[in-house]
């Protein structure tokens, strides 16, 4: 392989291996507190695009309970420069953050309380994830929305630079994209590691029975939990929304499952793990030669499959000890 | 016990072969109004919808209503198999319109097709959909008669084009033998194929592909997909600098893509089926009505599951000036439905359409058409001589 493919190749996994790693992290957070995956992530996913699409461009086509309706004729003032996008995008992505409280409320404490089988309650987070794409299509059709070229100000569409005779050239989106995401990563490190709240949380994650006794509110921190990976969820749809167009209700399903692929890969509940797994299955997959690279998700479970036959616990996850 | 069990086989036998015809007269509608495919099939929807609204209000089958039955087909081949049998067995419909895709047609026509209920497939353009069986036709026409034109157009536009880049959704049947079309007419047109390149419908980000394409300096690039990848792709592939000629399929022909590839999508060349443009009475009444109710011009599908519905009815008006369709068994009426519509000739929206004997339509008029981005959301399909 040449240096520039080699490079380019290297830049399109990274940027899209970002994503898939603040996507997983919402997955990731949930699994180190609760143990059972929340299926609904997906979902809150795509709702993050459209809650930002919303705020930025507010205008419906014609299938849907919101056809017709333009928030903003004179266009939005959260439109048309870099920052006024980006506080539409964190709006976005907190707004996202509440509904992933509302599917712990609905589809999570209910059965928690009841001490259900937790596959009882991945089961009913997945009854909520179809419930809210049914409601997105119903609200706004199945239309493709996709965020004006200019929402975030006038920057060049691509950068490019020759290594040899070979061109290597990365969208400007994809730049941005990876700036973003591994800045998330590193303020939500910051959070978990160095703040009262991410000690708090640690405890709850380690031994909920114990953080009780000490005076944690357990419920208080599950809640906290679930904002913080609806929050991670919404802001990863809206990156990819504005990289690819929010491609219909539908669109948070692929992600879904490749972000499940992500956190196994990376170690069940390990948080570099899930940063470190998406980088490796976005690499992967940029490496696929161009021939076959419609067969890209296969290479990326197989890649899981084949970690997982020599590492059962993941990249970075740690064995489970049984104290007999 | 046994023979109890034998009667009550036997009446429920004879009283479901006896079933008379339900008035109003119920025609099933199977496409997709959920799932990735709902995008196109909530076009189907409407266009059907405004078929039955314009049946309805000149009368109906000669003063008779007809009821159009939804069922949700998605985008896979088990729900639209479960459409059709719920079509068929529980709503008693007396022909079916849909599914949305070619690949769901090849798994659910055949259970029409063993019930003995016809079927117009309003969207199946892949090969081999008519030779499903005597009850299945289709409105829609295939892809091998449609996709040559846009390649011929495009070397009238730009005639310097040799080398050419195929990209095509290897997950969707319609779309794999759309490219087969598309490859075939490149290579009698004396064009080099420099690259083929696959990706999936769910796809979002084409860098690998887009990559591909700039590394081998194609002047003309030909993509076989849907709205919502084949825009992106087509996006991209301005984005990261192409600057050649952009043929789409007919996946791509639907104002659905304007919000997707935005001002990239100027200048894609498209072959069409349908045309908002063409002359004919009924579809300036079908244009204008969707003009008033949507504001924009009416997209391919929405017109042909019009056409689907119109050419039922047409031939459901013949059989009943001959007798009621009151006084028909169910099972008798849909095999005269089923020869009657392949008898027949029908201005629809489409233009004037009739079907060989295996149940292909024969159309008379194909569009090429360019798009023109008016601003960033907005585009037309301009039509071109």
């Amino acid at each position: 392989m040449e240096l520039s493919q080699l490079i380019q190749n290297l830049l399109n996994g990274l940027a899209i291996g970002s994503v898939y790693a603040i996507f997983a992290l919402g997955y990731t957070l949930v699994f180190s507190i609760l143990g059972i995956i929340n299926f609904a992530h997906g979902a809150v996913f795509t709702l993050g695009a459209y809650f930002t699409y919303t705020l930025v461009v507010g205008q419906f086509e014609n299938n849907g309970l919101l056809k017709g309706v333009n928030l903003f004729p004179d266009g939005s003032p959260l439109s048309g420069n870099p920052w006024a996008f980006a506080l539409a995008t964190l709006i976005g992505a907190a707004v996202a953050g509440l509904v992933a409280v509302l599917v712990e409320r609905l589809a999570f404490r209910p059965m928690r309380s009841r001490g259900a089988d937790p596959l009882l309650a991945l089961v009913s987070s997945l009854g909520v994830a179809l419930v809210i794409v049914n409601l997105i299509q119903l609200l706004v059709g199945a239309e493709i929305y996709n965020f004006p070229s200019d929402a975030y100000g006038e920057v060049r569409p691509a950068l490019s630079f020759q290594i040899g005779e070979r061109v290597v050239i990365i969208r400007t989106v994809q730049i941005i994209i990876f700036a973003v995401s591994l800045a998330m990563l590193a303020v939500l490190g910051y959070v978990i590691g160095r703040t009262k709240v991410g000690k708090a949380l640690r405890a709850v994650a380690e031994s909920p029975g114990t953080a009780s006794l000490l005076g944690i509110s357990v419920d208080r921190f599950i809640l906290i939990t679930f904002f913080l990976s609806g929050f991670l969820g919404g802001l990863a749809g809206t990156l990819v929304g504005t990289a690819f167009g929010v491609a219909g209700p539908y669109f948070g399903v692929t992600y879904g499952l490749k972000g499940l692929a992500v956190i196994v890969l990376g170690g069940l509940g390990s948080i570099p793990g899930a940063v470190v797994g998406g980088l490796v299955i976005g690499l992967a997959e940029a490496f696929v030669p161009a021939d076959y690279s419609a067969y890209k998700d296969a290479v990326a479970f197989a890649l899981l499959f084949v970690i997982l036959l020599v590492r059962p616990q993941g990249l970075l996850g740690r064995t489970q000890i049984q104290k007999v | 016990m046994k023979r109890l069990t034998l009667t009550v086989s036997l009446a429920l036998l004879t009283a479901s072969q006896a079933q008379k015809v339900e008035t109003p007269v119920p025609i099933g509608v199977a496409v997709a109004q959920t799932s990735n495919t709902a995008l196109l099939g909530q076009e189907q929807v409407i266009g059907a919808r405004f078929a039955e609204r314009f049946i309805n209000g000149r009368g109906g089958i000669n003063g008779t209503p007809i009821k159009l039955v939804f069922q949700d087909a998605a985008g896979d081949e088990n729900s639209a198999i479960n459409a059709f049998q719920n079509l068929i067995t529980k709503e008693n419909v007396v022909g079916i319109v849909g599914p949305t895709l070619s690949q769901q047609a090849f798994a659910a026509d055949p259970i029409a097709e063993r019930a003995r209920v016809p079927v117009l497939g309003p969207s199946n353009t892949a090969k081999g959909i008519p030779q499903i069986g005597e009850f299945v036709a289709r409105v829609s026409a295939p892809v091998a008669v449609v996709a040559p034109n846009a390649i011929k157009q495009a070397l009238k536009l730009d005639p310097k084009i040799k080398k050419v880049a195929v990209l095509y959704a290897q997950n969707d049947a319609f779309s794999t033998s759309e490219t087969g079309t598309f490859q075939e007419t490149a290579k009698a047109q004396g064009l080099n194929v420099a690259t083929v390149q696959k990706f999936q419908t769910t796809d979002t980000d084409f860098t690998t592909q887009v990559t591909a394409v700039l590394n081998a300096g194609v002047d003309l690039v030909i993509i076989s997909g849907l709205a919502a990848d084949g825009g992106n792709l087509v996006k991209q592939l301005r984005q990261l600098g192409y600057k050649g000629s952009i043929i789409g399929g007919n996946g791509l022909n639907t104002s659905n893509i304007f919000p997707v590839c935005q001002r990239y999508c100027d200048g894609i060349i498209i072959a069409q089926a349908y045309s908002p443009a063409q002359p004919s009475a009924a579809n300036q009444v079908f244009v204008k009505e969707y003009r008033a109710q949507y504001k924009k011009d009416p997209p391919q599908f929405a017109a042909q599951a019009y056409a689907g519905v119109q050419v039922m009815v047409e031939a459901l008006k013949v059989i009943d000036r001959k007798k009621k369709l009151a006084q028909w068994d169910l099972g008798e009426l849909r095999a005269a439905l089923n020869k009657q519509i392949l008898a027949g000739k029908y201005n629809t929206p489409l233009g004037e359409l009739r079907f060989d004997k295996e149940g292909e339509i024969i159309q008379k008029d194909f569009y090429v058409a360019q798009i023109k981005m008016k601003d960033a959301r907005t585009g037309s399909f301009v039509f071109l001589k």
